[in-house]
């Protein structure tokens, strides 16, 4: 800043400086997203129970969204001790409380509202604490023992995700982590004997694995390992996203989805929903939103006035790219079956609202940029 | 950081983004694009039937390995709905083949809608005529499936029906409760009994075949097999010989008769008349069977040994007895005089006989209603009730059998709760000898008799003494921990064992005395509100080393020295070995 006070109140002017862009890919994602939801939850008895959830997710994400707007990111900084003590807190919750669906813990039960998955909050606590973490040390970063501290960072929230065991979110942390301490300075090849160690201590990870992961995993280097248990989820899902072909069968009109060859077709699945239904053209245009949101989300680490926020920025969009790809190549036999939601895009509330913060977050940073354009 | 760098980074960010989703799109490209047309077909063609193959359940063996309950294969026809192109044309056929109503066809056809590749069962147990002929319309009918699939058999047909129990189609409420078990719609589980209580050991795992299906649904190649794996094998230690004696001795009577090992509680006869066939079930019962036995008069379905409160008569004196003796109010040559009634405050209670002079002991023996109605009085009701809980009474026993029932020990207290009304002399009176308010369920009274038998030990009664995999290896045993000792002195206990054995030396039962055996018993003969008292008898033996305590009790039949002693006596001698005596007039 430059000291002359502009003439105009102050939120005014910040709102000018909310991105145009990244708003209508989210807008659009998210109409994307609803669309899809009814598509694959229509069959069943309440054709419109789960769509009603997540447009309830909807709202009262986009609300809470609309009030991360209103407070300067900066102070998010300064609450980054208890954040991370917080985040703590209800991994470890989830643990004890946890409520189990698929062999694994990851929701905690509240009563009339439902359940919510905390690893998926975890995600944004860690960005921003891990940025702030790394604006607090800036570096210069001169051997692999500077990392150590963000190691320990992230080490004891991924540990506690790992037992759940949440395989893909602990991934999503070890996305995150790369991506932000790429940008925030780290050696490359520090970065890449950290990633080396982590491929040698995996046969360690395995053993906290359940027999279903493991079985996931094996199954995705030969499918037809177990064509009719892990196997069928990746071999149908193909068939789906195919068989979509140019334009796609039409929305409504996918069969795979309707008979329930796709496991989770409206969670981790939703993709192959959208290969079949919208064909190559649907998927392209899908893409397209998701990369349009994750450049407007650089563009906005570019342009952040301090270390914080633009770590902050990188950290969000690592952990989107990171989901995209993960999800949707899961659902083309490119990656094994983790567990990861399609952002935006997959039924689950805990997961949508998450989505929803981490773009408030990034219009937050983005709006009160140095820069102030009149 | 130099912003430069950072600059230079993000930028290299961007690229491998960019370069992540180049891939996604090559990648989306090959298989919609390059591939589509194969995945199309097999799309269209999605022909991967799954069908589980069903794990035979495991048997129900006695004590000595003779199977109760077996498998037998048997044909199952199942449609598979998505494969049923033109219901209005094959339902009909396949409903006729099957002997069924198109509508319920229609009706199980369209509620198996959800999950179209999962087939839908129409009828187990097959014949194999029926078998034959669907086979040859086979080209009309290609969403049908015939899978082999093992029916439960039980070949002594009502033999121990209540204790084996039946199966039935897993209904909402137990799939929801089971689900993470592996339980799946429409599988059949035990609904009662030891099918019921050990299902999860019972039911082994199902197998699954997915094969390739042509468009008439036959199967072209299998893509993958999972061995189903079969059920455990359960030991009961229930003894076939004895369970035939015992249910022989009942007869056609209403009643029950149940022998247990005092030591360890294992069940070893456990009939309840009239029972029923549990192959009714294993094909799933029709609902004109069910509702039969459902609103027989007879209640075949009742299971008399665990469900039934009984008044139990002068069975109950050997809790009267315990309090008299361990509260120090008799001993056993306490003199009384017996004139054939008792008179409370100007009411006057009737013995079946006056008896005369006697000591305690002889009360016992002769089963001495004044006796007992005179040092009631002294004992009160709370005292009563006390006893007659620390025996078990009031309480289930804990049996491995559901739906067991509680019985009642009746006090003040509960009086006031059930009925509103003060306790009052004539209520300690009737108590005394198991009569007014006191419900016991045989099951109950033979743990009861088995406590005294063991010097005080209440036993855990259980049907089931191992569990062993189909190998023969034993996965457990059943040992239930002992219940609480019964709270009276070891004197006591002689006492009352001596009194015991006098019922049957020169008392009430001394009609069943066995050349060779010394048995031990209290005769109970309790006043029926409708038609005549219920028998009674509950014996054990050997006198003073016991092995097996048995309870008979007849409905409405008379004397229990009359109708119930005889059963025990007829039960004791299949359990021990010994000639059976002439069956009783």
């Amino acid at each position: 800043m430059n000291g002359v006070s502009p003439p105009r109140p102050r939120s005014q002017r910040l709102l000018r400086n909310l991105d145009p862009l990244l708003i209508a890919a989210t807008g659009a994602l998210i109409v994307f997203g609803l669309v899809m939801v009814y598509s694959t939850t229509r069959t069943g008895p309440h054709p419109l129970a789960l769509f009603r959830t997540q447009f309830l997710h909807l709202m009262a994400g986009v609300l809470v969204g609309v009030a991360i707007l209103a407070i300067d990111y900066r102070s998010l900084a300064s609450g980054a001790r208890i954040l991370y003590a917080l985040n703590l807190v209800l991994l470890a919750s989830v643990l004890v409380l946890g409520r189990s669906s698929l062999g694994a813990q990851r929701w905690i039960p509240l009563g009339p509202f439902g359940q919510f998955q905390p690893s998926e909050f975890a995600k944004l606590a860690i960005v921003i604490t891990l940025a702030k973490h790394l604006s607090d040390r800036p570096g210069p970063y001169r051997s692999v023992w500077d990392l150590a501290p963000f190691l320990a960072h992230i080490a004891l929230p991924m540990f506690l995700i790992f037992r759940q065991p949440d395989l893909g979110t602990a991934l999503v942390y070890g996305a995150v982590f790369l991506g932000v301490l790429y940008a925030g300075g780290a050696r490359r090849r520090d970065l890449a004997g950290l990633a080396a160690c982590a491929v040698l201590i995996s046969p360690l990870a395995w053993h906290m694995l359940r027999e279903y992961q493991r079985r996931r995993l094996l199954v995705f280097l030969d499918p037809s390992l177990d064509p009719l248990g892990s196997g069928y989820g990746i071999i149908q899902s193909k068939i789906a996203v195919g068989s979509g072909m140019l334009w796609g069968k039409g929305l409504l009109v996918g069969t795979q989805n309707v008979l329930q060859f796709v496991p989770e077709h409206h969670t981790d699945f939703i993709f192959s929903v959208v290969g079949e239904e919208l064909g190559f053209v649907g998927s392209i245009v899908l893409l397209a939103l998701f990369l349009l949101w994750l450049t407007r989300g650089i563009r906005i680490a570019l342009l952040a006035r301090d270390r914080f926020g633009a770590l902050v920025a990188v950290g969000l969009v690592s952990m989107v790219a990171f989901h995209v790809f993960v999800n949707v190549g899961m659902t083309v036999g490119l990656m094994p079956i983790t567990g990861i939601p399609l952002p935006f895009v997959s039924y689950g509330g805990s997961a949508l609202m998450t989505m929803l913060w981490a773009t408030a977050l990034l219009l937050n940073i983005g709006m009160r940029h140095q820069k102030i354009l009149f | 950081m130099d912003r430069e760098v950072f600059e230079r980074r993000i930028a290299a960010l961007l690229t491998v983004i960019a370069g992540l989703f180049g891939i996604l799109a090559l990648r989306l490209w090959q298989v919609q694009i390059v591939q589509g047309d194969y995945f199309l077909r097999l799309s269209e063609e999605n022909r991967l039937r799954v069908t589980s193959i069903a794990a035979p359940r495991g048997l129900i063996v006695d004590r000595r390995g003779r199977p109760l309950v077996v498998d037998r294969p048997a044909f199952t026809v199942s449609l598979m709905p998505v494969e049923f192109r033109r219901p209005h044309d094959e339902v009909p056929i396949v409903a006729r083949l099957l002997g069924l109503d198109p509508a319920e066809v229609e009706q199980r056809l369209a509620a198996g809608r959800e999950r179209p590749f999962a087939p839908v069962r129409l009828r187990r147990d097959v014949p194999k005529e029926v078998i034959a002929a669907i086979e040859e319309s086979r080209m009309d009918l290609p969403g049908v499936v015939i899978e082999v699939e093992p029916i439960r058999s039980y070949p002594y047909k009502e033999l121990a029906a209540h204790l084996l129990g039946y199966l039935g189609e897993i209904n909402d409420r137990e799939l929801r409760q089971f689900r993470s078990l592996g339980y799946e719609p429409g599988e059949l589980v035990g609904k009662e009994g030891v099918e019921r209580t050990y299902d999860r050991y019972l039911r082994g795992r199902n197998g699954e075949i997915q094969a390739e299906v042509d468009a008439l649904g036959r199967p072209l190649r299998t893509l993958d097999r999972i061995p189903a794996v079969p059920g455990d094998t359960v030991v009961l230690g229930l003894d076939l010989d004895v369970q035939q004696a015992a249910e022989a001795a009942l007869g056609d009577r209403l009643g029950a008769v149940v022998a247990m090992d005092p030591r360890t509680g294992a069940i070893v006869a456990f009939a309840s008349h009239p029972a029923f066939d549990p192959n009714l079930f294993s094909a799933g019962i029709a609902a004109a069977s069910w509702n039969r036995l459902l609103h027989d008069p007879r209640q075949r379905l009742l299971d008399r040994v665990l469900q039934s409160g009984y008044p139990t008569g002068s069975v109950f004196k050997i809790v009267t007895a315990s309090a008299a003796l361990d509260l120090g109010i008799v001993n056993p040559d306490s003199r009384f005089y017996c004139p054939g009634f008792y008179n409370l405050g100007g009411r006057i209670f009737h013995d079946h006989e006056a008896h005369g002079n006697l000591n305690f002991l002889d009360a016992i023996a002769q089963s001495c209603n004044v006796v007992f109605w005179t040092v009631s009085r002294p004992v009160g009701p709370v005292h009563l009730a006390e006893y007659a809980r620390s025996y078990g009474l009031g309480q289930p026993t804990g049996i491995d059998l559901p739906d067991e029932s509680a019985g009642v020990v009746p006090d003040p207290e509960w009086k006031q709760g059930t009925y509103h009304q003060p306790w009052y002399a004539g209520d300690t009176l009737n108590t005394a000898v198991g009569q007014g308010y006191v419900l016991a369920t045989p099951l109950q009274v033979a743990r009861m008799i088995a406590a005294v038998a063991n010097g005080g030990a209440l036993p855990t009664p259980h049907a089931v003494t191992e569990v062993r995999a189909p190998d023969g290896t034993v996965r457990f045993r059943v040992e239930p921990s002992p219940g609480a000792r019964v709270q009276v002195t070891a004197q006591t206990m002689a006492v009352l064992r001596a009194g015991l054995a006098a019922v049957v030396t020169r008392g009430t039962a001394a009609s069943i005395q066995i050349q060779g055996l010394a048995v031990a018993g209290k005769t109970g003969t309790a006043e029926s509100t409708h038609g005549k008292p219920y028998a009674w008898f509950a014996g054990y033996a050997p006198a003073d080393a016991p092995t097996l305590a048995v309870v008979a009790v007849v409905e409405n039949a008379g004397y229990g020295a009359e109708f119930a002693a005889p059963i025990v006596q007829r039960v004791l001698e299949a359990a021990f070995g010994l000639p059976v005596a002439e069956s009783h007039p």
